[in-house]
């Protein structure tokens, strides 16, 4: 077992100064929406902290996610933190293999029992007692629950992870299953994308560490800094949807002027994600930026959704006779109780009472006596 | 008594109720966000001042006549009918706390026009007879004297002679034809004489042909803010008639925030028909003669300055960029407070406010949010603004507070620097 190094050990030794040091502290604090005034005691804490134990566990995946931890544009703080973790278990990068892999995680997990961060990427199969997916023997079920028993906190990277994803959609042959699901006492942060942001990960990790605890939830468990807005609210096409400016097709005018993608099938207005505001690829643009509509992969049952190029405003399922008699019925309502409203309306224009300067003189007078 | 009065005060929120008002209140999310968007709730921190709980007498009257659960509620009597003491109760919420400064529809989701809504209500409570003494007495002037200031013609006639003294320049009176009419507030009849003489000079200058009215002075709508569209409409007519008997081309709305809404853009609805004329507010004109190149100025003051946008100017009538020009023609030390322009903080006496004397404790206080609004730049020399009512009002608070500037007008703070060869020019020549 590696010996308890701090991070700020480990940054001066991969010759990172503290200018470049304090800056990252400064971007991972802004980033994180909190004061300005909190960056010296993120730094103090970032410096400070012993390289956290992280058991990273992988189970029905496609590996995106760690893709996109890893080969963000480099040298950023995504890349110095997640390389000054203690990464103790992630069996896609460890050179270990079979027992001698598996050794590596249970000597993590008895060293420090109840402190490491359990890092989880992937749904988790249930159906006919979780065979659709194992490692080392044993099926994904049992490995999570083992490995959750002695985590601080439980991270679930990527949509799959944080909600299911793509292995629960229609019709999820596995059974597959968020983590929330399956562990109910632990705290648990969903870092929802497909993939996630880079830097969103590694804001909740500085968080972690600076204030020892998981930083604001939503309502879906994900981080409020980064999830808090709908990319629709941040987007920069937004004026183009104020004004009724619509692109109708990929190669039309509309889209070749920059306008707005919501009847191309934009799931921004029910998306909450960072990707207007943090962009991928060190800001260098997202999905809408490109000419492409959001997916909404950072919300649950994106996959399921009625197709990626059908506007939001259409339904899902096609309108039958029932939904027809029901919107006829509706109207005919509405309309009854607006010729209702009129009437009331021009019942009391005809009792119209028009108030006189002599009345106000003579109420002025009661008034004031 | 009360029995008639409350039936006219029903029957006018009923009358009041259109369609956007309905759609408004079915729209409500009842989000709270306008709270923070008035003075009256951020400087009290009392939740009775939030804006839309002001509108509660108007939304039980919608509720039980035009909606199905509200009708069916009141047919099988779960909700009770609206009486004399809640509209009496909620008097005050309507007329001394609300200055109509439409800045809660700026903040609120769904875009609800609560300012509207609330010149609405007022035409149910003041048919219930609910109307602040204050407010009462000035409506009353305004119909019988012709000003809620109780200026006469023969007022402004003295206020001519002194200014053509002052000036040597001859004021225009009934000028058949002229381009102009110049209409004025009453508070600037009463308080700010000046204002005349920097119309005299600026248009002489200018070469602008321009005239008063003899029947039709006064700017200030009582009606408009006592919430009666009788009263309103026969002010507005006043001006018509007179603007229209001339041949006038504009009328000049004043430094006045109501005056400009209710002669720009209520009028025609209130008379029914489109005027023979133009509207067009003194800083659009100052600004269109800068633009010209017909207005000049000389000297520029190094003073710390600083604009209080009058709300009716910049979140209903679009005059935001022009003071700010002008401004920037006469002051090199110019500073916009924080929330400038759309989102300028009321002075707290708009809407009727600083004419009904039973909330000038309150107005004082909100005054706060100005107050922290000019501490936020670290004080002015000098604050202008181009509402008279703001003007009186915030001398007013400014005595209460122990504050040190000094407050202007923008026509007269232009006129200060026209060209000295045009200040003394020959008197009884016509600037027509």
């Amino acid at each position: 077992m590696k010996k308890q190094t701090t991070l700020g050990d480990q940054l001066r030794q991969r010759g990172i100064s503290r200018r470049t040091f304090l800056k990252l502290c400064a971007i991972t604090t802004s980033a994180m929406a909190l004061p300005p005034t909190m960056i010296p005691r993120v730094a103090r804490a970032l410096e400070k902290a012993p390289r956290p134990s992280v058991i990273y566990l992988s189970f029905q995946e496609c590996t995106g996610c760690l893709e996109s931890l890893t080969r963000s544009h480099a040298p950023t703080l995504e890349n110095l933190i997640f390389n000054s973790i203690s990464l103790d278990y992630q069996d896609t990068l460890q050179a270990a293999s079979g027992t001698a892999a598996e050794a590596a995680r249970e000597t993590a997990m008895k060293q420090f029992y109840g402190k490491y961060l359990l890092i989880v990427d992937g749904s988790i199969p249930t159906k006919d007692n979780g065979v659709y997916s194992t490692s080392a023997g044993r099926t994904n079920v049992d490995t999570l629950k083992e490995v959750a028993a002695g985590a601080a906190a439980v991270v679930a990277v990527g949509t799959c992870a944080s909600f299911g994803g793509i292995p629960y959609a229609n019709p999820n042959p596995t059974g597959a299953v968020p983590v929330s699901d399956l562990i109910k006492d632990k705290p648990i942060i969903n870092v929802s994308g497909c993939p996630p942001i880079p830097v969103v990960i590694t804001g909740v990790l500085a968080h972690y560490l600076t204030f020892g605890e998981i930083p604001a939830l939503d309502r879906l468990g994900r981080p409020a800094a980064f999830y808090g807005e709908s990319i629709h609210d941040r987007c920069y096409r937004r004026p183009f949807y104020d004004q009724g400016k619509f692109a109708k097709s990929f190669d039309d005018d509309g889209a070749r002027n920059g306008w707005c993608l919501f009847e191309l099938g934009c799931k921004g207005p029910t998306t909450h994600n960072a990707c207007a505001t943090t962009k991928w690829n060190g800001g260098v643009s997202f999905p809408i930026e490109s000419g492409h509509p959001c997916l909404g992969c950072s919300e649950p049952n994106f996959w399921d959704g009625g197709g990626f190029y059908r506007a939001l405003s259409q339904t899902t399922a096609p309108v039958g006779m029932w939904a027809g008699a029901a919107a006829v019925a509706g109207a005919a309502g509405g309309a009854a109780m607006g010729a209702a409203g009129r009437r009331k309306r021009a019942a009391a224009k005809r009792e119209h009472h028009v108030v006189t300067a002599e009345e106000l003189k003579k109420k002025g007078k009661e008034g004031q006596s | 008594m009360s029995d008639t009065t409350l039936k006219n005060g029903v029957n006018a929120l009923v009358e009041q109720i259109d369609s956007r008002v309905a759609s408004f209140f079915n729209s409500c999310v009842h989000c709270g966000m306008c709270a923070d968007a008035c003075l009256f709730y951020t400087e009290t921190g009392d939740p009775k001042y939030t804006p839309i709980h002001k509108l509660e007498p108007m939304r039980r009257v919608w509720k039980r006549n035009f909606t199905f659960w509200g009708k069916l509620a009141a047919m099988v009597g779960l909700s009770k009918p609206i009486t004399d003491e809640e509209l009496k109760e909620w008097e005050p919420l309507v007329y001394d706390s609300c200055t109509l400064c439409a800045r809660c529809p700026m903040v609120g989701p769904v875009g609800n026009d609560i300012a509207y809504m609330i010149s609405k209500e007022r035409a149910g409570m003041v048919a219930a007879g609910h109307a602040p003494p204050g407010l009462k007495g000035a409506t009353v002037r305004a119909v019988e004297i012709g000003s809620p200031m109780g200026a006469t013609w023969k007022t402004v006639q003295a206020q001519i002679r002194h200014t053509e003294e002052d000036t040597g320049l001859k004021i225009p009176v009934d000028q058949q034809g002229a381009d102009y009419m110049a209409i004025m507030s009453g508070m600037e009849t009463v308080n700010f004489p000046e204002y005349l003489g920097s119309l005299a000079r600026i248009f002489k200058q200018a070469g602008v042909s321009w005239t008063l009215c003899s029947d039709a002075v006064e700017a200030t709508n009582s009606g408009i803010q006592i919430g009666s569209p009788d009263i309103a409409a026969e002010l507005v007519q006043r001006i018509v008639d007179g603007a229209e008997k001339l041949g006038v081309k504009y009328v000049i709305s004043p430094e006045c925030g109501h005056a400009y809404m209710a002669i720009r853009w209520s009028g025609p609805n209130l008379i029914g028909r489109p005027y023979k004329f133009k509207v067009i507010h003194i800083l659009e004109l100052l600004d269109q003669l800068r633009e010209e190149g017909r207005l000049r100025t000389e000297g520029m003051e190094d003073e710390r300055v600083t604009f209080h946008d009058p709300c009716q100017l910049v979140r209903r009538g679009g005059v935001l960029e022009q003071p700010r020009r002008l401004l920037k023609m006469v002051a090199s030390n110019y500073v916009d407070m924080p929330d400038p322009g759309v989102w300028n903080w009321c002075c707290g006496g708009g809407g009727g406010v600083s004419a009904n004397e039973r909330a000038d404790a309150l107005r004082i206080k909100v005054f706060s949010r100005k107050k922290a609004q000019l501490d936020a730049v670290g004080g002015v020399d000098k604050l202008v603004t181009s509402c008279s009512n703001c003007r009186i009002v915030m001398e007013d608070a400014v005595d209460a507070y122990n504050l040190n500037f000094k407050i202007f007008g923008m026509a007269e703070t232009i006129a200060a620097h026209l060209p000295s060869d045009t200040k003394t020019a020959e008197s009884g020549e016509s600037s027509s």
